[in-house]
């Protein structure tokens, strides 16, 4: 549905988004995440055709970006990252204008169809200068969606939010992977990414990552074994003599070791635990949060972001 | 429906429900007018040829109105989607460049013409009831296609000119002030015709006109060159 390929902009002298290759599989939500200026927006520009890339190519629910951007508009709905509309006119003119414009058959219809989804529809007579934050967001979604488009992008669609609001918008986008449509979310909330995508494209300029969130952080934790002792000792860390064993440090109450291969190493790091006196109370995977795995990944190296 | 009526349609609504551009709009019309009217009152009982003097010099407020008309209905038009952050989501939908610009301009260019019409109709009516008929020799050749062919040049002019500065700046006051210079170019004739009364000529008409061709075709090319996607995008404050 979404297939990128070196895709690259640069702003004069800057790489906004630097050879982004990516793939969006039909009724799947894929997470783009990313530091302020990673090139979220950027990119997004660059699928609804807003912004020529400079080089690379992508097609979009079937249409080439560079050769028809009128198909690939007419099929995409955006949702972008300070959306606006015509305050003094009514929530129903405001998104009646934009079914129009995609030439929805029935446009009244889908409006009346989308404000009551999202629980507008009582509020539908009134301008758009009298809504919250949060209901603007949800028109805003309303409007994304009206002329019911196979691909949507979501630009923070929660930054900003109260808490309530925000947890709202999140559970209605749930919702829409459930439609067969396909989804590309940009955020810098972990947590959002790690609740509604399938896949998660982690991006600074460059892509350094692409992966299910468990993926990712079993991917980047995966060899490190946490050991609780109750006779906690610093030579147990020193003494291990075991090849497969990389490091091994003293925590507060036991051991942090990082093994080549936990499946395979885990029996005879224990057994030689046990014969160097230690007792053990607790062995168990480092697992580590998601959060801990795109800070190593983003926290990289020039500092650009 | 047509993408073009939609936006124009869209356009009209929104500037209906702005009170001071509505106004704006239409009070220009009506002290012009009515400053029109006022001249010719007062050329009651005079000989022809000085009714006929005065009448000339109330024509050339229908010069000025094209341009000004416009001014606000343009800045408003652009300015207003900048500040409401309305241009992402509409350059997302499947307009095109064109349409953009295209529907952005009649929405000012229209009503301009209309109202300066309209105007200088009910301007006549009421001369030729204030003076007993119109005066000879006042709505010659050179006055009509003033009316009829520099007014519109002159409508385009001025929204073109408000569309442009209105993309380099997010601030309406700023806008309609720079804007209002596109009346000088009306001023030109105006000092030729006041200087010289009744003498609007065949040619100074023809040569406004060409010189309102040239430069609303400039105009129209810097402008076609601004509303692109990603001039719009990127490089409008
Ligand atoms: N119109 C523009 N002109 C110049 N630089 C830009 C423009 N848009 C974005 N950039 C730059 O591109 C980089 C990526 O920006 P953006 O895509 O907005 O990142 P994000 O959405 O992830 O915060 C930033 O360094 C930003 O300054
Ligand atoms: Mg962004």
């Amino acid at each position: 549905m979404i297939h990128a390929e070196e895709l690259t902009r640069r702003f004069g002298d800057r790489t906004a988004v630097d050879a982004l290759t990516l793939d969006a599989r039909e009724g799947e939500i894929l997470g783009l995440l990313g530091p302020n200026g990673a090139g979220k927006t950027t990119t997004v520009r660059m699928l609804a055709c807003l912004l020529a890339p400079t080089s690379g190519r992508a097609s979009v629910a079937g249409h080439d970006i560079r050769e028809a951007a009128p198909q690939v508009r007419g099929s995409v709905g955006i949702l972008t990252e300070s959306p606006g509309f015509y305050k003094r006119l009514t929530l129903e003119r405001n998104l009646r204008f934009f079914a129009e414009l995609y030439g929805v058959p029935a446009p009244r219809e889908a409006v009346q169809r989308y404000l009551k989804r999202l629980g507008l529809w009582e509020r539908r007579a009134e301008a758009v200068a009298t809504l919250s934050k949060g209901l603007r967001q949800r028109l805003a979604l309303a409007r994304a969606l009206v002329h019911e488009p196979k691909v949507l992008f979501l630009d923070e669609p929660t930054s900003g939010l109260d808490p309530e609001s925000a947890r709202d918008v999140r559970q209605f986008i749930g919702e829409l992977a459930s439609e067969r449509r396909t989804v590309l979310l940009c955020t810098h909330n972990l947590a959002e990414a790690e609740e509604l995508c399938a896949r998660i494209a982690v991006l600074r300029t460059r892509l350094l990552a692409l992966d299910r969130p468990d993926e990712l952080k079993r991917r980047m934790s995966g060899s490190r074994v946490a050991i609780g002792l109750r006779n906690p000792r610093s030579e147990f860390a020193t003494a291990l003599g075991l090849p497969f064993v990389r490091t091994a440090e003293l925590v507060h109450d036991g051991l942090s070791v990082e093994v080549a291969d936990p499946e395979r190493d885990v029996p005879a790091l224990v057994r030689r635990l046990v014969e160097l006196g230690a007792e053990i109370r607790s062995v168990a995977r480092d697992e580590r949060t998601l959060e801990d795995v795109y800070l190593e990944l983003v926290g990289g190296d020039d500092g650009a972001a | 429906m047509g993408r073009l009526r939609v936006l124009v349609a869209k356009e009209w609504e929104e500037l209906r429900k702005i009170k001071m551009v509505l106004y704006g709009a239409l009070f220009l019309p009506l002290l012009m007018g009515g400053l029109a009217g006022f001249m010719v009152w007062q050329g009651q009982g005079l000989p022809p040829e000085a009714q006929a003097a005065l009448f000339n010099t109330a024509l050339m407020y229908f010069l000025i109105l094209p341009v000004m008309i416009p001014v606000t209905l343009a800045v408003y038009s652009i300015v207003g989607e900048k500040e409401q952050g309305t241009l992402e989501p509409l350059l997302a939908t499947p307009l095109t460049d064109w349409e953009i610009f295209v529907g952005k301009a009649l929405v000012a260019v229209l009503p301009a013409i209309g109202l300066t019409w309209a105007v200088f109709g009910l301007f006549l009516a009421a001369a030729h009831i204030i003076l007993d008929g119109i005066p000879p020799g006042v709505l010659t050749l050179p006055w009509l296609l003033s009316i009829f062919v520099l007014s519109p040049l002159l409508a385009v002019f001025g929204v073109l000119v408000s569309m442009l500065i209105s993309s380099r700046t997010s601030d309406p006051r700023a806008a309609y002030q720079f804007s209002g210079l596109a009346v000088v170019p009306t001023l030109i004739p105006l000092i030729v015709y006041s200087v010289q009364l009744t003498a609007v000529n065949f040619l100074l008409v023809i040569l406004e006109g060409g010189i309102l061709v040239l430069l609303d075709g400039l105009f129209l090319y810097l402008a076609v060159k601004l509303f692109r996607r990603e001039e719009i995008l990127t490089r409008w404050k």
